[in-house]
């Protein structure tokens, strides 16, 4: 067996939907074809834009393509992009298909296994808001083109977008953020590690955190830490709710809009987030870093995990990395990408001077010599590097 | 297989088109999607294949050098026939037509019995 059919498969637990053999194959199936994607017919658009469109655009134009934009509306015309783009968005669309299908055929068992019955002890805490109002940009588009987005439930008590969640998140990295989904978050705990090594926090919070992958890590990696999670979403919380109890781990659930929760000020010594503000608005970052601002207590630091700006990439790899706005469902990833960090700290409350981005190391470092070490659309966590940007208070 | 029924199944947004047709896109859906299915049936019958041989039944051996009988060869030829004859149906009809002068347009037929 080559490298690059090696199987990182996701260790089982006992609230997730088990598949049959014939799901089971149909999900296997999109991981081998989204790493087919990835492996074999990704690099071709760079060599098409090297070898054809670029030089073209050059004999016409007398200079190359100066942005993504150029770049943009010479690519949508090549057939090698046209059919790579069709492919890769088939792909998505097929994840999310196969990994509805087992939850939906037992959706009410699942359900059943994943209430946890008023009265029963548990590690940590549920509290859902019927009330909140979810999001436009949550609702205006379904993210990453999974049916009925996040928030969408089906009948009571339910936790669908979670079961599906869960399994599509394995298949979308392709089994490259850990067999518990959690790199991200395991990333920023190894970068806390050699970066402020003396921290020890006493009250963390997770904004914008769905199934709780990333938010489960801090509460394993410092055990004495009240850990909150925090989302809009009912059925992605029930889903956290069981899975961390599930893995024994004390997390604190809440259904929460990020841009205004109802903490208060100075609660928290870390705030985290871990590809939330890509989903979110311009107006909405903006008051989720000023929401991390009140807070977090003085010394406090918020961290948010992302892939990375474009403001360092050519304009071809940037037009790249930017495929999953139109074609993924990312209507807002374009513009978060793009978006001043330093200003946005100064709008927040926060010193600039006491901000910070840089490229971290992903730490599933197992795989990490058979990575691709580029970032590209449909390769999630393919780079072997996250972006993180931050602020202590 | 089942129906999904409760869930939704299309993301809410745009979805985007790449090819000038865009019938096309819609065909290389499904053509991935029946890659897919041909990808089940292949892991199913793998996993027969190992539960034979786990069981001591087959050994992968013998599925591998079976040499089927003047007879099989004969019995899977006409399984191909047919199966061949519903994927090329289009074809063949198309044929069928072109043979039996079967061409007349609508407007052409439907005067022709409103006018007999």
């Amino acid at each position: 067996m080559s490298a690059e059919n090696q199987v990182h498969p996701q260790t089982k637990h006992a609230v997730m939907a088990t598949p049959t053999h014939d799901e089971f194959s149909r999900q296997e199936f999109v991981r081998s074809y989204k790493n087919y994607l990835v492996q074999n017919v990704h690099s071709g658009n760079q060599t098409r834009y090297e070898k054809i469109i670029k030089p073209k655009f050059e004999k016409t134009h007398n200079r190359a393509p100066k942005d993504r934009f150029e770049v943009g509306k010479e690519m949508v015309h090549d057939p090698y992009y046209q059919m790579f783009s069709s492919l890769l968005r088939t792909s998505q669309e097929m994840m999310w298909s196969s990994c509805q299908v087992p939850v939906n055929r037992d959706l009410e068992n699942l359900n059943e296994k994943i209430k946890i019955p008023k009265g029963t002890k548990t590690l940590g805490s549920l509290k859902l808001d019927t009330e909140l109002q979810i999001p436009r940009y949550h609702t205006a588009v379904d993210i990453h083109c999974q049916p009925g987005g996040y928030h969408s439930e089906v009948t009571e008590d339910d936790a669908s977008a979670g079961l599906v969640y869960d399994r599509a998140v394995h298949i979308y990295a392709m089994g490259q953020l850990g067999p518990y989904n959690d790199d991200i978050g395991a990333s920023i705990l190894l970068w806390l590690k050699n970066n402020h090594p003396t921290m020890a926090p006493r009250k963390i919070l997770d904004m914008g955190c769905s199934v709780g992958h990333s938010t489960v890590p801090y509460a394993q990696a410092f055990p004495d830490a009240e850990v909150h999670g925090i989302d809009v979403a009912a059925p992605m919380l029930r889903y956290a709710h069981a899975r961390a109890e599930e893995l024994g781990e004390k997390v604190h659930f809440s259904q929460q809009n990020a841009e205004q929760t109802n903490f208060k000020s100075g609660t928290f010594d870390l705030i985290v987030s871990h590809i939330l503000l890509h989903e979110t608005s311009q107006k909405a970052i903006h008051n989720i870093v000023k929401e991390c601002h009140r807070l977090l207590k003085p010394g406090g630091l918020m961290v948010h995990g992302e892939t990375p700006p474009y403001k360092n990439m050519g304009p071809f790899d940037a037009f790249m990395l930017d495929w999953d706005t139109r074609n993924n469902n990312e209507p807002f990833w374009a513009r978060s990408h793009e978006i001043d960090l330093e200003k946005l700290s100064k709008k927040g409350g926060f010193d600039p001077k006491n901000q910070f981005e840089t490229l971290i190391p992903s730490a599933l470092q197992v795989a990490e010599a058979k990575r691709s070490k580029v970032f590209q659309g449909g390769d999630f966590g393919g780079g072997g590097l996250w972006f993180i940007y931050g602020n202590m208070r | 297989m089942n129906d999904i029924k409760k869930l939704q199944r299309k993301a809410r947004g745009e979805r985007p088109v790449f090819f000038e047709d865009p019938n096309v896109d819609k065909l290389i859906s499904m053509i991935m999607g029946l890659a897919g299915e041909v990808a089940v049936l292949h892991d199913r019958s793998d996993t027969l294949e190992r539960l034979l041989q786990t069981k001591g039944l087959v050994k992968q051996s013998e599925i591998d050098s079976f040499e089927p009988s003047i007879q099989v060869q004969g019995e899977r030829a006409s399984w191909r026939k047919n199966y061949l004859s519903e994927i090329l149906r289009i074809i063949e009809s198309e044929l069928e037509g072109q043979k039996s002068g079967d061409r007349e347009p609508y407007e052409k037929a439907v005067k022709r019995v409103e006018t007999s």
